[in-house]
């Protein structure tokens, strides 16, 4: 029975005349981002906090008030705990992906030999671009917090605060040895003169940004990185937008006061999702529908009814679309793991509904 | 009067004579001017209005379009129905009229009608569809660039500016469609984002656009005593001049397109493409203006094609993909070669029962003089020769020659017997004893076709050719036997020995111990003849019925439709998929596959989910049918994700002209809501499942086409200080791209579109789309509107100002009529109607319902006629009794050959007893006239004796009528070529009932003759 009903299966997908991939539901990290109108202006004697991105523990402080401080100087010492997870899971994470890597290259090589199934194969390669992803954002998190990750031997707590533009220590704000919240200013530094970017924000995502986030502007084809060093409180009326500010730390040339120029911001730290291919996608009836193959056990009740009758071998499963970056969609309504149709949904969607076209080959 | 007539033409046999050599000439000369055609002009009185409403919905269409326009001319008069499909982008409203009414006239009244529709600025403008037939597509051409040197745009701008002003200017062309390739457009590609820049809007750029690009005249000077003409030609010449258009200015600074957007050329979003054996091409139909000739229009053109490939670069063509004009040959081939056999075969005939050279002669000179006539008349009332008119010749062809069989078998007789009378007496009185029953008989076979001349819609239009040709050539006949043949009986024939021969001989001595048999046994007989017919009667109302057998186009043709809402990228896709696999599992049979993707412009309804896909087959195919089931079997079986449905060119547009529905039986639900016609067809569904015959039952789905609805939100509009017209604008011009603007190259026009750059990527992107208001506000759609994903109506059709959904099937193995009865019981017993819901049957079963309605009236009225004219001829109602009574008898052969080959019951079958109604008739009047005869001369011979030896008299020119009218028809029966699908189920039943007609005039019709009159004597 069972072999008649894996035929009946099979000879349907190929029916189709092309044929119809699957995968399974995975975690995908999304980045949120904007991209935004954004115009370069100069401020004077702008004060600006740096803030710790995590909490931790003051250790030390590397400049006294009052003292002149460059771009990327050392100011502050902190140790956290959060920190020295992080490294610890990064240090764990990259010898996963060398036995991952591994493990795939041999596969790769049996299935180039024909002794394993694509599938294998595919699953391979999804495990081991899901570890490299998990690494990429665990690397760039400790990166932001100025630890060269790519360095990291063994596990570290103490991270180290720099200075983001250059200017006078105007006050050490927090006690030696005091508790650090994340986003509590620790340092604050007066600048003297500086280009700032004037990025306009709609309001929906005014809420979402802090200080500190990076804010990347694409100025004569060359793009700039800066920070959030302040959200105006007060929305700009012309264009009813909130304004964030940014400060521009390093040297460009003929940078030009009042030109608008294209900005994009990046806020909060990349999120995980159960998601899906984007090409998996249908709306049907109504809703945002993913299909996913029929389980065997569940054909061969059905095919006792339906003797002769082509069965389709996909069930639909509405999905709530939570999030989307250019290639995956963040869906709740499947678990992790479960197998789907990946692309090519189209095919499955015309055989389920072709019973419902307006006329039929006799 | 008849007397006087022959009396006259054999006074003045030169003028006679004379007269039809004229005639004859005149004739042929009609015969070579007849236009000729594969089918009669089926085509109701339709006028198609269509409005382009790019970018929008069919919800919106049918609301703010299709509705004013169907509410303008509902009130018409002459209109019988009106029909209206709302689908993106199009509505499309067909109003039938009365068939009496003069289209020129119905057109200018429907235009003038539209003229007062108030349809919303920017949703288009309603337009007349062509003035063409339904079969008006003539000429389907491809531009072929051979070489591969020019991109679909420009093959496309080829064919529109080259080609189609080319054939439209061709006598009889309508117009020019083109299809498939893509059409250029200059897109100003705008970054809304940065209208904040300049402080500009949207709005400023389209206002900008539009005001730039003009041309004005400023007269003339005049200098030195000459004139010189002033002119401002301020339109674009280059992309250059679009990019350094002000939109702002202020001192001494100005803000252009060039600094807010990109200008570069690109191409129009598109409904429809052409794919030819796995490659998008560009192909053109011509369609032929209503009222000209196919055949003649197509020649025009086809001379026209030479300047046509001169004009086009070299490497490009015109290739030919379909052409009506071979299936019109071999239609009228088939026809004419089923007309020339017969002649052939119906000579052969004569000479063996006449055996005569000189009798046969005549005879057989009748045959071609009446067909002269007939063409003379044809030509007169302007009838092109045709699949049908051509049929009724063929099947007249055997009846042409009976009159004058007649005459010249009683001139010969009578010549034989009185060998010393002067021989204009004796001719001029054997023509006078039976010229009445001849033209009694000649009008009674007329008047037996004029039932189908009163059938209404495609059938009456069908067969009323066919009709009228029977008519034309029957009075064609009637003139040559009673003029024309006289003359030639008193120059050619001899009085000679009679002529008695093997043949007739060897017949009569098997014929004779049955006919005494019967006249012995007259009731025994009749009642045993009797129930046969009542039996077989009762078969007959059980035997399947179908409108019109299918026309076999010897071309092989699909409809493939994918689930609604398929874009067109993927039809395209499928398309080509289709091509190449037939292509490749058919390399022997196939030579190219042509597929036409969703819609050309002008008036067509289809979407990106619908193919229509044509085989170009290569010669020497032996078996088409089987290679039609394999195909069809094969594909189905590979495209599983899309529908198959084998079609035919021409039969594709027929089943179009029938009124919106194909099924066989079909219910149309009528109603307001698609949501609540889709839950009752649900509903009507489940409780008519279980009725016994159905077979198969499908809903024509509406909805199921996903829509990204963007509702503006009034309080942010507000908020913003934005107005829902700047909104509608950006979705209409920015993210629609309908131009706003036009660069003119010469006389090619290209639009200028102001498009968002990076709208449409997905649905989140919609969403994104920056607008930014007067006041320097910057919002984006998402923050202003809601924008939601709905499934909304992929068409939405309409009859007579009402929404409707079809709910087709097929009914098998019990009468449909019975059917439908038992169905609608249980749905207005079961099912829940709300308020202004209803239902209706259509399909195919009621235009057979009512054309058998019709029939039943007007059967009767024939009958009638016939009786009357019957009494005329014999001033006797038992004896017009006696011959109409033959008739049943003759049906009995035509119901035995139907059921036993199988044949649904169709018009065509109906024809084919019509026919022989008139042969048993004719049968019957030759056969009792001679009974009358003798009884007057031998009063006092037994009435059985008399029967008996007037039969035996009779047999020769009873079989002769018999045998020429069946071999006349036999080719109809073996023909193969295109359209004699058609005449087979009428050439199956007249074969039949000619052979029981026959049989039974010889033997019952003596016995009725007695039991009617044996009593009195």
């Amino acid at each position: 029975m069972i072999r008649k009903i894996v035929a009946t299966v099979t000879l349907v997908v190929s029916l189709f005349g092309v044929e119809i991939p699957l995968q399974t539901v995975q975690m995908h990290s999304f980045n949120r981002s904007v991209a935004l109108n954004a115009q370069v202006i100069q401020l004077a004697n702008a004060e600006q906090s740096i803030t710790s991105l995590v909490s931790g523990h003051l250790e030390e402080y590397y400049v006294k008030p009052a003292q002149k401080v460059k771009t990327g100087q050392k100011v502050a010492l902190l140790e956290s705990i959060v920190v020295s997870k992080m490294s610890a899971n990064y240090l764990a994470l990259k010898k996963q992906l060398k036995a991952v890597s591994k493990n795939y290259n041999a596969t790769k090589n049996l299935y180039k030999k024909g002794m394993t199934s694509m599938q294998e194969l595919n699953n391979q390669e999804i495990k081991k671009s899901e570890i490299n992803s998990q690494l990429t954002a665990l690397e760039s998190q400790l990166e932001t917090l100025g630890i060269d990750a790519k360095g990291l031997k063994k596990a570290t707590a103490y991270f180290i605060l720099y200075a983001h533009s250059s200017g006078t220590v105007s006050s050490l704000v927090k006690p030696l040895h005091s508790s650090v919240n994340t986003d509590e200013p620790v340092i604050s530094i007066v600048k003297n003169q500086a280009y700032y970017i004037k990025s306009f924000l709609p309001l929906e995502y005014a809420t979402k940004v802090k200080v500190g986030d990076k804010v990347v502007v694409t100025y004569a084809g060359r793009d700039i990185v800066t920070h959030i060093t302040q959200v105006l409180p007060k929305l700009d009326e012309m264009t009813q937008r909130v304004v964030v500010l940014s400060s521009v730390n390093e040297k460009v040339e003929n940078l030009f006061i009042n030109s608008y120029v294209k900005s994009t911001v990046y806020f909060g730290l990349g999120r995980r999702d159960l998601a899906v291919k984007k090409s998996a996608l249908s709306f049907f009836k109504n809703e945002w529908v993913v299909f996913v193959p029929n389980k065997e056990e569940h054909h061969e009740e059905e095919s006792e009814e339906h003797e002769g009758h082509e069965e389709a071998p996909y069930g639909v499963v509405v999905v709530k679309i939570i999030a989307e970056d250019n290639e995956y969609v963040a869906i709740e309504g499947l678990s992790e793991g479960e197998e789907y149709v990946s692309d090519k949904a189209y095919y499955v969607k015309s055989m389920i509904l072709k019973g419902s076209l307006g006329e039929h080959g006799h | 009067m008849l007397d006087k007539i022959i009396e006259l033409s054999l006074r003045y046999k030169v003028l006679v004579l004379v007269a039809f050599v004229a005639l004859s000439l005149f004739g042929f000369k009609a015969y070579k001017e007849i236009p000729v055609d594969a089918f009669p002009d089926i085509t109701p009185k339709q006028v198609v209005i269509y409005t382009e409403s790019p970018g929008n919905s069919a919800e919106d269409i049918e609301k703010l379009i299709t509705y004013p326009i169907e509410s303008a001319v509902s009130g018409m008069a002459g209109v019988k129905l009106i029909m209206s499909n709302s689908i993106f982008g199009l509505s499309y409203v067909s109003i039938f009229f009365e068939d009496s009414m003069n289209i020129y006239f119905l057109r200018q009244l429907v235009s003038e009608r539209i003229g007062s529709v108030d349809i919303p600025n920017g949703w288009g403008k309603p337009q007349l569809g062509p003035n063409t037939t339904g079969l008006g597509q003539v000429f389907w051409y491809e531009v072929r660039d051979s070489r591969g040197k020019y991109t679909l745009q420009e093959i496309r701008e080829m064919q529109e500016y080259i080609v189609t002003p080319l054939l439209k200017s061709v006598s009889g062309v309508e117009e020019v469609i083109s299809w498939g390739g893509e059409e250029k457009q200059y897109n100003v590609l705008i970054d809304t984002k940065k209208l904040q820049n300049f402080d500009i809007t949207y709005s400023d750029i389209i206002t900008a656009l539009q005001n730039s690009n003009q041309a004005a005249g400023g007269q003339y000077l005049e200098f030195n005593s000459e004139q010189y003409l002033i002119r401002g030609a301020g339109l674009y010449q280059t992309l250059d001049d679009i990019r350094n258009t002000v939109v702002k200015s202020s001192v001494g600074e100005s803000i252009t397109i060039g600094d807010v957007a990109r200008v570069v050329p690109g191409s129009a979003p598109r409904f429809g493409a052409v794919s030819i054996d796995g490659k998008e091409a560009v192909m053109g139909m011509v369609l032929q203006r209503t009222a000209t000739n196919a055949a003649k229009v197509v020649e025009n053109i086809k001379a026209k094609l030479e300047t046509v490939n001169t004009a086009l670069p070299d490497g490009v063509s015109i290739e030919t993909i379909y052409d009506r004009t071979e299936i019109t040959h071999k239609a009228v081939s088939t026809m004419t070669s089923a007309l020339i056999s017969g002649i052939i075969l119906v000579a052969i005939i004569l000479f063996l029962f006449l055996f005569e050279l000189r009798s046969a002669f005549i005879v057989i000179l009748s045959l071609p003089l009446s067909l002269l006539i007939a063409f003379l008349l044809m030509d007169y009332y302007s009838l092109s020769a045709n699949l049908m008119s051509l049929s009724g010749l063929a099947i007249a062809v055997g009846m042409i020659v009976d009159g004058t069989i007649v005459i010249v078998e009683n001139s010969f007789r009578k010549l034989h017997d009185e060998p010393d009378a002067e021989k204009f007496d004796v001719v001029s009185r054997a023509a006078k004893e039976v010229a009445t029953p001849v033209t009694f008989a000649v009008l009674i076979i007329a008047a037996v076709f004029i039932p189908l001349l009163s059938l209404d819609g495609l059938a009456g239009k069908l067969y009323s050719p066919m009709a009228l040709n029977i008519v034309f050539v029957m009075l064609g006949s009637l003139l040559v036997a009673l003029v024309l043949v006289p003359v030639l009986i008193l120059l050619l024939l001899k009085p000679t020995s009679s002529a008695e021969n093997i043949v007739m001989k060897t017949i009569k001595s098997g014929y004779t111990p049955i006919l005494i048999f019967t006249l012995n046994n007259t009731k025994k007989v009749l009642i045993a003849v009797s129930i046969v017919f009542v039996g077989l009667a009762y078969l007959l109302s059980q035997q399947g019925r179908e409108f019109m057998p299918e026309l076999n186009e010897e071309s092989i043709m699909y409809r493939v439709i994918a689930i609604p809402g398929t874009a067109l990228t993927q039809s395209i896709v499928t398309a080509q998929m289709v091509e190449k696999h037939i292509l490749e599992t058919y390399p022997d049979e196939v030579a190219t596959v042509l597929s036409m993707i969703g819609r050309s412009e002008k008036g067509e309804t289809a979407q990106g989910n619908y193919m229509e896909v044509l085989l170009t087959l290569k010669p020497g195919i032996e078996d088409l049918e089987a290679l039609t089931e394999e195909m069809n079997e094969d594909l189905e079986h590979r495209f599983t994700h899309v529908a198959f449905v084998p079609t035919q060119p021409i039969a594709m547009r027929i089943e179009e002209l029938l009124e919106g529905v194909k099924a066989e039986l079909a219910v149309k639900i009528y109603g307001s809501d698609q949501k609540v016609l889709d839950s009752i067809s649900k509903e009507i569904q489940s409780v008519i499942g279980s009725v016994e015959g159905l077979e198969h039952m499908e809903v024509e789905s509406q909805l199921g086409q996903a829509q990204i609805k963007i509702t503006p939100d009034y309080l942010a509009l507000a908020r913003f200080g934005i107005s829902v017209d700047e909104v509608m604008d950006v979705i209409r011009n920015g993210i629609g791209e309908e131009p706003v603007s036009e660069k003119i190259e010469g006389v090619r026009r290209f639009g200028i579109v102001a498009k968002i750059k990076d709208a449409k990527k997905d649905a989140e992107s919609i969403k994104k789309v920056t607008l930014r208001s007067k006041s320097g506000a910057l919002v984006t759609l998402g923050q202003i509107c809601k924008v939601e994903i709905q499934q909304g109506a992929a068409f939405i059709k309409r009859e007579n100002l009402s929404r409707y959904m079809v709910l087709s099937m097929e009914v098998d193995g019990r009468d449909v009529a019975s059917f439908v009865a038992e169905a609608d019981r249980l749905i207005k017993e079961k099912v829940n109607m709300p308020t202004g819901y209803y239902i209706g049957w259509a399909g195919d079963f009621k235009n057979m319902k009512e054309a058998t309605e019709k029939l039943m009236l007007i059967i009767p009225i024939t009958i009638f006629l016939v009786i009357l004219l019957l009494y005329t001829a014999f001033n006797s109602l038992g004896k017009a009794m006696i011959i109409l009574l033959n008739v049943p008898f003759g049906f009995i052969g035509g119901i035995v050959a139907l059921v036993a080959s199988g044949i649904y019951l169709s018009v065509s079958a109906i024809v084919g007893f019509l026919a022989i109604f008139a042969i048993a008739i004719l049968n019957g009047i030759v056969l009792v006239s001679f009974i009358d005869e003798l009884r007057e001369r031998f009063p006092h011979v037994e009435l059985k004796t008399i029967l008996k030896d007037a039969t035996l008299l009779r047999l020769r020119p009873v079989l002769m009528t018999a045998f020429t009218t069946l071999f006349g028809i036999l080719p109809l029966l073996y023909a193969t070529g295109v359209g004699s699908e058609i005449q087979y189920p009428l050439s199956v039943v007249i074969t039949g009932g000619i052979i029981s007609s026959t049989l039974l005039t010889l033997l019952i019709l003596p016995s009725t003759y007695l039991l009617f009159y044996g009593e009195k004597e």
